[in-house]
């Protein structure tokens, strides 16, 4: 019985113990079980993307940049295929035998050998292309069409540079373009939803990207949007098929506003002189001409410049890469008067009647001090139309003196002065539209009245850029309504801007073209040797910005000795009158008279545009 | 149930509910082997000669009498002992670790064979010990199961160490080991702790260890196989990718996919289906064991059936916890499935003698 009871007990005691050690694995499995469950079937999208992210790999595909137009359909810049042999190191069996053959046909140098077998089996283990020559000659290339059946891996593939034809005319409104960096990249590749890849440009120079000018302001268009490959790759990174492509969305193609025949007559004008042109068409404010000189060859820094060819470039005295029509800052000098006689007008300080005696000078009341006029002996009795006519410098500081500075500053800003003016102008400056506020933060001096004087006849703190002085230009032209300037048809959807007026008609505006084209075709005009030059009448307002303040002729005299002192010679002209299609300002560095040296050039312009 | 086929004077001993689902498993895994060989022939063809050979090998080791192991146990136990030395002194190295004896046209990993040795001599010595075993047979038992353990793990191999000490323990603990002594070593243990992990640990274990525990901290990629098989089996779905269709086995993501990560290639292809399927035999088989252990006709044959059913329950239950990432890769098949002959046949070596133990019944009871 003991022993029995005694094989009882074990018995129990084992299937206890037994029971328990499965129920620990019971447990254990459905344990098991339920991961496996929340893996494929919870968590399962998260997985099978992890899996389709794991045996595919994106390669992406460059798109071709677009072209840019002049405003006749005319290709200034366009993209210029050259000619890369590639082959596919995996399928090639022998890399000496491969080179012996294709070097019959295409000559390679040592650093090309060097390059290829270097790596050869690093691009053969991951199944990658391999660069055997760039740039291929015309020879070259037929040389390997016709025995490209002995080499069933290897191909010609084309990349492409940028061209502009034009590498001077359009070096600062078209810019120029460069090497992407790798922010510039990033954030291209993240604004199309594109993962960051290693090796993303299999065997181009590289992906460009706008760097001034156009270039950079549509880059978003011109460069288009990447295609992809994607392959099937294993776990090494080799890659395996095709499975999809991709195709690149191309960059859309730019048609600007440009005259290529008024921008090759604007730069020749400008004879490699410092200063810039900007000419625009009144009605729709698009940008007919900018050049900015002395200029560079866009081809040579897109494509690569030598380092001693871009150092002599940088140091030039001349600066050619300053884009002087955009950022040159000047004083408008006598151009602003137009703008000072509306301010008169709408203010009614003064009409058209009004005169006062000019003996070539103005005394300010409340110092004495005397503000000069470019005659001395003055103009005699000046009413607003013969001011205009004549530049009478004290007419405008009368003027001006009696405006309240806040009223002109604002009403000043209407015409464009201290504000972009410009759409799509790369990196434009606003100039200075000068404030007591202004000169208190900036020059710790509170505004004086002489000041204001100054302000009348566009010298002192007010500076403005070529740009600006064209879109005043375009903006008298339309009697007080212009549209933002832009490089570029339909882009420009900005709304027409007025000057905000109450008291000036229409027959103002005539009146007041009307001493603009005295400015030429009268025979007092500070212009008036512009007369022979055109065959239509042009309204025209010159200017001459003092660099250093003068007492007499005969200081001036000494400082002009010193070329950098001389004063910069300005022209604003709009014509044919009287319903002007074009509008155009011209500054020409330490060009002297805005009349006889700036003016010309004005009118050249102008006699291009309108095929005259 | 059917335990004997008579043929005239003539009987054969065996369990179809075993060997059917046995067969079946052996079968699925060649299959599975096909795909996560990426096709190979060759290994599946080697495969195949061993389930072949496995199946009659279970057969034949189902024949003998019980009494048989019992009888010849203590000499099994000390040709495998003298294996393991053979390993350590004539063992083939790969990558750094000696564990087979190369046989010429077989490599025997004698681990596998001393796996099942162990336990089976243990069943035969503590069958006849009284309730609880006493202190001193413990203690035999412990001694013997820790130098079979110490063999394993200086080759090394600490996962069939694992396996192995796991199998000696489960026939101690079933036989009646005392819970006062259960408590005891366990507090001992777990005091221990730190002494273990400084001086038995190799330092990859450690850092394995610790990589388990938080895995941010990899410095050697060892987790990078444990995210990859998550992906397989996430991305299998319920439904799987298709036979041969699972790309992070086909594309050689997942890390030895023919043999510890079996389970995910299959849980690629087939998807929880298929997972489903396939644990639903492994319970089968486990619980079939359970039953036969249960019925046992004495003793000894109690041990040992419960004994190597839980060498398969612990072989698996290690596999899949590696595989899911619950425990680090410490290298170990799945039973039936993964490649590898030694494995293999030492599975159906222990099902043979489990069928022998269920299918011969005491020709005179006590």
């Amino acid at each position: 019985m003991t022993d029995l009871n005694e094989r009882y007990i074990e018995k129990r005691s084992f299937f206890r113990r037994l029971i328990v050690v499965y129920a620990f694995f019971g447990f254990a499995f459905s344990y098991f079980l339920f991961q496996t469950f929340s893996l494929q079937v919870s968590e399962y999208s998260e997985y099978e993307t992890a899996s389709i992210k794991n045996k595919t790999k994106e390669v992406l595909v460059q798109p071709v940049r677009g072209i840019i137009y002049d405003r006749s359909g005319k290709i200034i810049v366009n993209n210029v295929p050259t000619y890369d042999l590639i082959t596919r190191p995996s399928k090639i069996k022998s890399i000496e035998s491969f080179l012996s053959e294709i070097s019959l046909i295409i000559n390679l140098n040592s650093d090309e050998l060097g390059y290829i077998k270097e790596n050869f089996d690093s691009k053969a283990r991951y199944n990658r292309e391999l660069v055997v020559k760039k740039n291929l000659s015309e020879e070259e290339i037929s040389r390997f069409e016709v025995r490209s059946y002995k080499f069933p891996n290897t191909f010609i593939d084309v990349r492409y540079s940028r061209y502009n034809y034009y590498p001077e005319l359009f070096s600062h409104a078209i810019g120029y373009v460069g090497g992407v960096s790798s922010n510039e990249l990033t954030s291209i590749l993240g604004s199309q939803k594109l993962p960051q890849i290693e090796t993303i440009f299999k065997y181009s120079k590289g992906f460009l990207i706008g760097k001034t000018g156009l270039e950079s302001t549509y880059d978003h268009l011109l460069r288009g949007k990447f295609g992809k490959k994607i392959y099937e790759i294993d776990a090494k990174g080799r890659l395996l098929d095709e499975r999809e492509f991709i195709k690149p969305t191309n960059g859309e193609n730019i048609f600007t506003t440009l005259d290529i025949d008024a921008q090759k007559v604007a730069y020749d004008q400008m004879d490699n002189r410092r200063g810039a042109i900007v000419a625009v068409e009144v009605d729709t404010g698009s940008i007919v001409s900018y050049v900015s000189t002395p200029s560079f060859s866009t081809n040579a820094i897109s494509n690569g410049i030598s380092s001693s060819v871009f150092n002599t470039l940088i140091q030039d005295n001349n600066k050619p890469f300053f884009d002087r029509a955009a950022q040159g800052r000047y004083s408008p000098a006598s151009t602003i008067k137009p703008a000072i006689g509306l301010f008169g007008l709408e203010n009614k300080i003064i009409d058209w009647d009004f005169s006062i005696d000019d003996p070539g000078y103005f005394i300010l009341p409340e110092d004495q001090r005397v503000y000069r006029g470019w005659r001395t002996g003055g103009h005699g009795n000046v009413n607003l139309n013969k001011a205009m006519i004549v530049s009478s410098n004290t007419f405008f500081f009368s003027l001006a003196y009696q405006s309240d500075i806040y009223k002109l500053i604002n009403y000043l800003s209407n015409f464009g002065f201290g504000t972009n003016v410009c759409a799509d102008c790369f990196n434009p400056d606003k100039g200075l539209l000068p404030s007591p506020e202004w000169k208190m933060n900036n020059l710790n001096f509170g505004w004086f009245t002489g000041d204001t004087v100054n302000l009348g006849v566009g010298q002192g703190y007010l500076s403005t850029t070529p740009l600006q002085l064209a879109y005043y230009s375009a903006l008298l032209a339309n009697k007080g309504k212009s549209k933002a300037l832009s490089f570029v048809f339909d882009k420009n959807d900005s709304k027409n801007l007025y000057i905000q007026s109450e008291n000036i008609s229409d027959h103002d505006w005539e009146k007041l073209h009307q001493s603009m084209i005295g400015v030429i075709e009268s025979p007092i005009g500070t212009a008036k040797r512009l007369q022979e030059l055109k065959t239509y009448k042009v309204a025209a307002k010159s200017g001459t910005a003092e660099l250093v303040s003068t007492e007499t002729k005969e200081d001036y005299k000494i400082i002009r000795e010193n070329k950098g002192n001389r004063d910069h010679a300005i022209i604003i002209a709009f014509g044919p009158m009287p319903n002007p299609k074009y509008a155009v300002s011209v500054v020409i560095e330490n060009g002297e008279s805005g009349g006889s040296v700036a003016g010309p050039v004005a009118i050249a312009v102008l006699n291009s545009l309108l095929d005259k | 149930m059917k335990k004997e086929l008579t043929f005239k004077n003539f009987s054969i001993y065996f369990d179809h509910y075993l060997f059917i689902s046995i067969t079946l498993l052996s079968f699925m895994g060649l299959l599975f082997l096909y795909s996560a060989s990426q096709g190979d022939l060759n290994s599946v063809i080697k495969q195949s000669i061993f389930v072949g050979f496995g199946l009659c090998l279970m057969l034949i080791l189902s024949q003998p009498d019980p009494d048989f192991y019992k009888l010849y146990s203590g000499l099994f136990i000390i040709l495998s002992i003298a294996l393991m030395f053979a390993t350590m002194i004539f063992g083939k190295e790969i990558n750094g670790a000696k564990r087979w004896l190369n046989f010429g046209f077989f490599t025997l990993q004698t681990s596998e064979i001393i796996k099942i040795a162990l336990p089976v001599f243990l069943a035969s010595y503590l069958y006849n010990k009284p309730l609880p075993i006493s202190t001193k047979h413990t203690f035999i038992t412990l001694a013997l199961i820790c130098l079979v353990f110490y063999l394993v793990y200086s080759q090394p191999d600490l996962g069939t160490g694992l396996v192995v000490f796991m199998a000696g323990v489960y026939i101690l603990f079933l036989a009646g080991l005392s819970w006062k002594f259960i408590f005891t070593s366990f507090g001992l243990l777990v005091l221990s702790m730190p002494f273990l992990w400084n001086n038995f640990l190799e330092p990859f274990q450690r850092q394995r260890i610790l990589t388990f525990i938080d895995p941010s901290n990899d410095p050697f990629g060892s987790s990078w196989n444990i995210t990859q098989s998550k992906i397989a089996i996430g991305s299998g779905g319920i439904y799987g990718k298709g036979y041969q269709e699972g790309s992070q086995a086909n594309l050689n993501f997942l890390p030895e996919a023919e043999t510890d990560f079996i389970f995910a290639v299959i849980s690629e292809e087939f998807g929880f289906i298929g997972i489903c399927i396939l644990l639903a035999l492994f319970f089968f088989i486990l619980l079939r064991c359970l039953y036969l252990a249960f019925n046992a006709r004495d003793r000894f044959c109690r041990l040992a059936i419960g004994g190597l059913s839980l060498i398969l329950a612990s072989t698996l239950f290690i596999n899949l916890a590696m595989v899911v990432g619950i425990i680090p890769v410490v290298g170990m098949p799945m039973p039936f499935i993964s490649k590898g002959g030694s494995s293999l046949l030492s599975f159906y070596i222990a099902f043979g003698i489990i069928i022998s133990m269920a299918t011969h019944k005491k020709l005179m009871q006590k």
